[in-house]
């Protein structure tokens, strides 16, 4: 391979990764990743899983609870409700802000006050938080979405809450993830070998091929095996729980991963610098 | 020589052992995490004497970056480009 080269591409090509969108809907996205390494398609996968920030609900200050439920446990109820993170670039984290607890620079504020004064039931959902910033809004998914269930109440209950929403990574707490879940596949017919069926008689009885063995060739089940083979084409498919779309989740995974390597090559850069100039530290 | 590099995981050590690996001046790289609760990846590099194991790390970051770049492109392309099926409205399932 030529270092000056076109340094990607798998098994000695050139031609470097390409991908395929297959589907593309309000809450999903599937999209073929080919000519690039398993280890690549994997660290994308991860980083839209637990690494691109959303904003989520991260203190609660409880006023008034006289409802079933104890303040921790709808603490943490509210935690999980998706909040619309459409511009979480203009939030900071509060690590980085010049404030000491939390400002609207590095939070959002959301209230909830409901009271049940009738003789049936009352159900707070997420629909009954109010936000100090329009931008930041619980997600509802259409008009005929009632929100999503908090508790619910009976005559004479009350609720009164005050919510800091914050920017946050699912690597600290699964709330701030921006996806349910990630489907990912590779070599559908398993002509690699990575996976061992556990059988009772016929492996291909027990274990029918997924929907995206259509996408390849069917192998000749004389062929001798190629241990050489290396996996290269991915299919990917992300769904969302509503805080971010679909195609963003995967262009923001990408650009924390851009993010992430330029800072260690910032850090390689200072940490050559300062070696340099004392003598003192590691040595090769 | 061995870097190791803080708040880093699998994530990134996977994909930079790869990218490292394929430079044809390396002998030998690999990565591991000592300890599943300390937030710390090690990676091993050890190079021909044509070059040094921290302009190997460069030029691996450098290249993993360049990588992303085009899948990012890529990407950015074919959502514009719009050429699959689109329901936005669509609700799960
Ligand atoms: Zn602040």
């Amino acid at each position: 391979m030529d270092l000056s080269g076109a340094p990607y591409g798998s098994l000695g090509t050139l031609s470097g990764p390409s991908i395929t969108i297959q589907e593309l809907k309000k809450d999903r996205i599937s999209f073929i990743l080919t000519e690039t390494d398993l280890s690549v398609a994997n660290s994308l996968r991860r980083v839209m899983i637990a690494e691109v920030p959303t904003i989520a609900i991260d203190m609660v200050e409880i006023e008034t609870n006289t409802t079933v439920l104890a303040d921790e446990f709808i603490a943490h109820r509210l935690g999980m409700i998706p909040i619309d993170s459409t511009d979480v670039e203009r939030i900071k984290y509060t690590r980085d802000c010049t404030c000491s607890q939390y400002c609207s620079e590095c939070s959002v504020e959301l209230t909830l006050h409901v009271k049940c004064t009738e003789d049936r039931t009352k159900i707070v959902t997420s629909k009954d938080l109010v936000s100090n910033n329009p931008q930041f809004q619980p997600v509802v998914e259409d008009k005929n979405d009632q929100g999503i269930l908090i508790v619910k109440l009976r005559k004479g209950h009350e609720l009164k809450l005050k919510c800091i929403a914050k920017k946050g990574v699912a690597k600290e707490h699964a709330k701030w993830s921006p996806v349910s879940g990630v489907a990912f596949e590779y070599d559908p017919y398993n002509k690699l070998r990575h996976t061992h069926y556990w059988i009772e008689e016929d492996a291909g009885k027990e274990w029918p091929v997924s929907g995206n063995a259509k996408l390849e060739a069917e192998p000749n089940p004389d062929a001798p095996f190629d241990y050489n083979a290396k996996p290269d084409r991915f299919y990917i498919e992300t769904e969302t729980v509503g805080s971010l779309k679909p195609e963003d989740v995967v262009s923001m995974g990408m650009k924390t991963l851009l993010d992430k390597l330029g800072y260690v090559q910032m850090q390689l850069k200072e940490e050559l610098a300062s070696h340099q100039q004392d003598q003192t530290g590691w040595s090769y | 020589m061995t870097f190791s590099l803080k708040d880093e995981d699998h994530t990134l050590g996977n994909a930079l052992r790869y990218m490292i690996m394929k430079n044809p001046e390396v002998d030998y790289c690999g990565y591991s995490i000592p300890h599943p609760s300390e937030a710390k990846m090690n990676i091993r590099v050890q190079t021909t004497d044509r070059t040094s194991a921290i302009e190997v790390m460069d030029k691996g970051l450098q290249d993993l970056i360049d990588l992303c770049t085009v899948v990012v492109d890529a990407f950015k392309a074919e959502v514009s480009n719009g050429d699959f099926e689109y329901d936005e409205d669509a609700v799960w399932p």
